[in-house]
């Protein structure tokens, strides 16, 4: 009966994307060969073909307008949605069927394909550690997100090839993953801060059951709102030295943007973080950001973190006093302020054992295993975010699912016609707790036809509105009177229809590299290089750093790795850089101070 | 009319799999296999629970729950397409049923219409005096509202909160009566008939409890 393929759980992230699977131990992450488990959520479109990860990443700088980072903020939506973050992303991104598309060359990308290329390098890592193919995923979203923005991550998953089991919730798996030895009844709460969105849930665990009592949230709130404190501070600071009117064209916003994420990852270790921008024509911006003026532009983001932990409490119907225990996921989490104010709200130290980076896609291996029926003691109860209705006459919106109600669950409501031989009905459905429609997020147009012809407002179209345990909208209707079950065709809001997923599907699997060592290798080769280029550039600027028996060592690896990138063993390249990285470590130790400096080698950032 | 708590079908429904008598309507005590859900199951017997208005509220959470680890679609993940669906109609009935009896108001309103009452939208009458009770109130949570006095909505809150819990516990003691009122259907309708007003009170309490959070 069960498929001797495993079901992995990915964590499909706004800055990083991983996997995990079961095993009879408890979840355990999946790594490379270097032991990375972390994949950038990042796409570059380069001339020698398509790029994802960390050396998308390293592209980022040079190919500004075509390297694609944070997809996941453009799941499910328009621009409309989006006019805060456009301002900052790089690349272009337009509207296409009321979705936002990203604009590369003359192309348009969907954020469905762009998230399916990242799932499609996570799948292939899964393959190469597991030693088996895999077809089957859980993968994780926020708990916040609505319909469309689950079904694009539904249909990514599709597209990358993929059987998506389940749509899990990301503070549902957290718990999951920590929930483990917990046999008690307890209240917990989960904070998750990622690099682009928030979702506070509250749980309570007893006996194996995890039940979802309440969820909060802002799917367009995290890690990327502090970077942009800092980028906005530097850009301001820039101009106001050097000119009101500079203009940062792509590359520069790109390297500023990195700056930035650099400088708010060293200031949680340190309390002060230095930046030297080259911005050519002798000019330099030279400044050291200490944590105190961090903090100052970050607390109003995570005062709003706060406020959502507050409607959780109260949506769920207790006080903060009775949480017994909290969690804490994503990368954010360790920032000292959010650890400080998350632990003066709470009045208790958070729980941070699991690793934030990790523990999302270990709670989806969990719940993959439990669908792989591994965990039978296991209960998971989740709920729906968001309140969900259909709009009524004046523009009301009607709601007919109550938000954080259990899921599965279901709500049936009955329409009739207003013509004469009418056989068709449109219904708009929306979500959202607004109490007009146009306030509320649109799900689309649901058109319920083969309705017998009768009198106007004879028929009785009774319509079922079914959430799923993945939290997606199921529709269906029949005609009371002739029992005639009625097809419902959706034109989704900010989606893809059913025939478009299926032509990428197969558009995909004819791209799809076929050689997994060839693919292996020319990543390696690519990663080689850098690792040469950063060991040259270290020797140069450090001459006499190390011993005589220091730089013999290095000279073997380095001679060695430049041997094994011209061979095809993706594994001895492996182990080669490995050892070169090694032996390069006492120089690289001397350099490392507080000044950061730009990613590509040689490169000034233009000027105006 | 009789309220047997029983199923109301004439003979034993069988298991759709091992052919044995259902002794519950969802889940089969021997296979473990689920059996479609008869038309017209209500809330108390999907969770195998008595149909009165006192529900201990433990027991409701344990029925839940080991219903749910039959039902849940988790744990069908690998079967036919008919069993999922069949998963899935399951747990959304048991999940709908479980929400509704956990609390007493919607518990309240459900067995009412059980019992033959009218619903809210037939029926939308107070009991005389109420409504201007609630007017008033009204008025001064507005204005306490506008003047920031944190104080008097604290105040606002636990008269509303006593309210509410007054009303619960007439609506309880008339459930009690109108069980021990067996045959009399005239003192049935009346009993019905303030069960309605009563539990629209609760929902007029409750909505000016929302503006007070």
């Amino acid at each position: 009966m069960s498929d001797p393929a495993p079901i992995i759980g990915i964590d499909l992230g706004t800055t990083y994307s991983l996997a995990a699977y079961m095993t009879p131990g408890g979840p355990v992450v999946l790594r490379d060969e270097a032991g990375h488990a972390l994949v950038p959520s990042v796409v570059a479109f380069l001339e020698a073909g398509i790029v994802v990860g960390s050396e998308a990443r390293a592209h980022a700088v040079e190919n500004p307008l075509t390297t694609v980072y944070s997809v996941k903020r453009l799941m499910g939506k328009d621009v409309g949605d989006l006019h805060e973050d456009l301002k900052f992303l790089p690349y272009g991104v337009v509207s296409f069927n009321q979705m936002a598309c990203v604009q590369i060359g003359r192309r348009l990308v969907t954020p469905q394909e762009l998230s399916a290329i990242i799932l499609r390098e996570v799948k292939t890592r899964a393959e190469a550690a597991l030693g088996q193919p895999v077809s089957r995923a859980v993968i994780t979203v926020p708990a916040y997100f609505d319909d469309a923005q689950r079904q694009a991550t539904r249909d990514a998953g599709r597209i990358a090839g993929l059987e998506v089991e389940r749509i899990v919730n990301e503070p549902t798996a957290a718990a999951l993953a920590y929930g483990l030895d917990r046999k008690q009844d307890a209240l917990i709460a989960v904070y998750d801060f990622g690099g682009g969105t928030f979702d506070v849930s509250i749980l309570r665990v007893s006996d194996g059951v995890f039940q979802v009592l309440s969820t909060d949230g802002d799917t367009h709130l995290g890690g990327d709102d502090l970077d942009r404190e800092l980028i906005e501070l530097i850009t301001s600071e820039i101009r106001a030295k050097f000119g009101a009117s500079l203009e940062f064209p792509p590359s520069t916003r790109q390297a500023l943007r990195n700056f930035a994420e650099a400088a708010k990852i060293r200031l949680s270790d340190r309390a002060e973080a230095r930046l030297q921008v080259d911005l050519g024509g002798d000019r330099v911006f030279d400044r050291l950001i200490t944590r105190d003026e961090f903090e100052r532009r970050a607390a109003k983001w995570v005062d709003h973190t706060i406020e959502h932990a507050a409607a959780a409490l109260k949506a769920a119907g207790v006080s903060v006093q009775q949480v017994d225990e909290v969690v804490m996921a994503g990368g954010c989490t360790r920032i000292p302020l959010v650890r400080r104010r998350v632990q003066e709200f709470f009045g208790r130290v958070p729980y941070t054992a699991i690793n934030p980076d990790e523990v999302v896609a270990m709670g989806a291996a969990v719940q993959a295993g439990i669908l792989a029926g591994m965990q039978r003691d296991t209960l998971l109860l989740d709920v729906i975010p968001l309140s969900l209705g259909i709009e009524t006459m004046g523009g009301a919106m009607g709601k007919l699912i109550m938000r954080n109600s259990t899921i599965p669950c279901q709500a049936n409501e009955t329409f009739t016609t207003y013509l004469d031989g009418q056989t068709s009905v449109d219904i708009h459905v929306l979500q959202g707790e607004r109490e007009l429609a146009r306030d509320c997020r649109s799900l689309g147009r649901f058109q319920l036809s083969g309705i017998p012809p009768m009198p106007a407002g004879m028929p009785r179209i009774e319509v079922n509105f079914l959430v799923d345990a993945n939290g997606i909208l199921n529709v269906s209707a029949r005609e009371l009177r002739s029992g005639k079950e009625a097809s419902v065709q959706i034109t989704p809001a900010h989606g893809l229809t059913r025939d478009e997923v299926q032509r990428m599907v197969k558009e995909s699997y004819a791209h799809a590299v076929a050689d997994l060592t060839a693919h292996r290798l020319i990543d390696l080769r690519n990663e080689a290089h850098r690792v040469l280029a950063a060991i040259d550039k270290a020797r140069r600027e450090a001459p006499s750093a190390l011993d005589a028996g220091q730089q013999a060592a290095l000279g073997e690896a380095v001679a060695d790795l430049k041997a094994r990138m011209d061979g095809q063993d993706p594994d001895a390249l492996s182990l080669a850089m490995r050892k070169a990285n090694e032996a390069a470590m006492p120089l690289t130790q001397q350099l490392m101070d507080e000044v950061l400096r730009k990613t590509a080698v040689g490169k000034k950032l233009d000027e105006y | 009319m009789s309220d047997s708590s029983r199923a109301d079908t004439a003979a034993p429904v069988k298991c759709r799999q091992c052919d044995r008598p259902l002794t519950q309507p969802l889940v089969c005590d021997f296979c473990h296999a689920l059996n479609p859900i008869a038309a017209g199951k209500d809330y108390y017997s999907l969770l195998g629970l008595p149909r009165q208005f006192d529900v201990d509220v433990e027991q409701l959470r344990a029925k839940f729950v080991a219903l749910s680890r039959h039902a849940h679609p988790d744990f069908h993940s690998g079967e036919s397409a008919e069993v999922k669906e069949l998963s899935l109609q399951m747990s959304s009935a048991i999940n709908d049923a479980y929400r509704t009896l956990r609390d007493p108001a919607s518990r309240a309103g459900y067995l009412l219409e059980l019992l033959g009452g009218r619903s809210s939208a037939q029926d939308k009458s107070v009991l005389e005096g109420f409504l201007g009770t609630m007017m008033m109130l009204q008025e001064e949570i507005a204005d306490a509202k506008a003047a920031g006095d944190q104080p008097q909505q604290a105040r606002l809150r636990g008269v509303l909160l006593i309210q509410q819990e007054g009303l619960m516990k007439r609506i309880g003691s008339l459930f009690t009566q109108y069980q021990e009122a067996v045959g009399c259907e005239a003192v049935r309708r009346q009993l019905l008939d303030e069960l309605r007003k009563q539990i629209n009170a609760v929902s007029y309490v409750r909505k000016l409890l929302t503006q007070l959070e």
